[in-house]
């Protein structure tokens, strides 16, 4: 941060906006102190929920026998979460029970992602540790409870701590490493992989549009018109690149989840 | 620079009011995935499995009925073929018997006529013979009355010389 500040500062005194991690923790606008305090980032979550219930809501609700366009394509992504996500890991028999939560995982945190790019909203629903965070601990849950009731608990920590044909030896620093990848890395790269993901890719673009804004209007210099240009056209491809990134994510999150979860069920 | 450093940490803590938010969020939206969105949409792919394969019964049943009865056709059109053939043969057999008949009749029939024709013209021809001898014998007997005259009187020479006179008759018709 404090290069990218110094590198506003010295281009122009002060008036170029350069964004900051602040914006992931925007003021409280609403109940301010209470449990229930609402800042922009939980507005834009609150809008992106009724967005995607009314939204896929209306579909299942109208949905038809012989679909149509929207229809087709939103049951083109149910199949591929379930088919190239859930049953490509876990096997069918065994990844039935999961495919609702794939299925949540994967769309909440796509369309969660997907506010960072549309205007208006500007911010990914996503991009507070938070979210990330509990999704992470939803997909840590299911495969605790998968590991006590698929292999049982002592089965489980054997294989994952002690894994076979290695000598001894290494168990002294293998156990410790393996206790924290599954009790802690597992769900923090989860949740940091996500988080990390969804504030990067804002700066780049707010930091894109920010650069044109302030070389195509503010700079006092109009010799910059040009390189004003070029960052609207980088804006302009971050901001493709950050919708890609959003079904990555989405993909990465729910692939992960499954496969972790399959972990802990015997072979 | 201080607020943004400090802000680096925070950044990694959540806040409880986000907490609160991101759960209430994500329970509503996990709910209507598990009990609206995925059943709804398992319904219509179950709902759409099924009228496709009722769709395939209904064809192959439709094959199958459609082959029954073009089997059956076939069948039907073989025995009538067969059928009209043998009647066919009948009928030819039976034609000819009734021509075989028919001739066999009619020869006889027409054996019957020239053997009648034949009989009668044999009776006719020895009736014509009877009559003719008797009026041959009065003819002569009146003609050799007329040229011997009284002379033959006598009844037996009569008969005598007519009987000898017939014998010469018949043995010039030989």
């Amino acid at each position: 941060m404090i290069g990218v500040s110094g590198v506003g500062i010295s281009l122009a005194a002060g008036s170029f906006q350069v964004p900051s991690v602040d914006e992931f923790m925007p003021p409280e606008i609403l109940f301010q102190g209470t449990p229930f305090a609402l800042n922009r980032i939980i507005i834009v979550r609150l809008i992106a929920t009724v967005v995607l219930l009314l939204m896929l809501g209306i579909t299942a609700a109208r949905a038809k026998l012989i679909p149509g366009r929207w229809q087709g394509a939103i049951e083109w992504l149910i199949e591929f979460i379930r088919d190239n996500i859930v049953y490509q890991v876990m096997g069918e028999l065994r990844g039935k029970q999961y495919v609702p939560m794939i299925t949540t995982l994967f769309m909440t945190i796509f369309v969660f992602n997907l506010c960072g790019i549309i205007p208006g909203l500007n911010i990914a629903a996503t991009a507070t540790i938070t979210m990330p965070l509990l999704f992470a601990l939803w997909a840590f849950a299911q495969y605790w409870v998968a590991a006590v009731k698929g292999k049982g608990l002592g089965k489980f920590l054997k294989d994952e701590l002690l894994p076979a044909g290695v000598p001894w030896p290494i168990y002294i620093i293998l156990v410790p490493m393996q206790l924290l990848d599954i009790v802690l890395i597992r769900p923090f790269s989860l949740t940091i992989r996500l988080f990390a993901n969804m504030i990067s890719g804002h700066i780049l673009v707010a930091l894109c549009f920010a650069a044109t804004q302030f070389f195509l209007i503010d700079a006092a210099n109009k010799a910059f018109i040009g390189l004003g240009a070029v960052t609207f056209v980088a804006g302009f491809v971050m901001t493709l690149f950050e919708a890609f990134v959003a079904a990555i994510q989405a993909f990465i999150f729910a692939t992960l989840s499954a496969v972790y979860i399959n972990l802990s069920y015997p072979e | 620079m201080r607020t943004e450093a400090a802000g680096g940490i925070q950044l990694f803590l959540p806040e409880t009011y986000d907490l609160v938010w991101s759960a209430i969020v994500l329970v509503i939206i996990a709910v209507f995935f598990y009990k609206f969105f995925l059943p709804k949409f398992q319904s219509v792919f179950d709902e759409r499995a099924k009228k496709i394969e009722g769709g395939i019964a209904n064809a192959e049943k439709t094959q199958k009925e459609a082959d029954e009865a073009k089997r059956k056709y076939e069948e039907q059109l073989n025995t009538a073929r067969v059928e009209a053939s043998k009647i066919r043969d009948d009928a030819r057999s039976e034609a000819s018997h009734i021509i075989g008949d028919a001739r066999t009749k009619a020869e006889g029939e027409a054996a019957q006529i020239t053997a009648n024709a034949q009989r009668s013209l044999q009776t006719q021809q020895q009736q014509a013979m009877v009559k003719l001898r008797g009026e041959v014998g009065t003819l002569a007997t009146a003609l050799a009355g007329k040229i011997l005259g009284s002379k033959l009187a006598d009844n037996s020479v009569q008969s005598t010389m007519l009987d000898q006179m017939i014998d010469d008759l018949s043995g010039d018709d030989r």
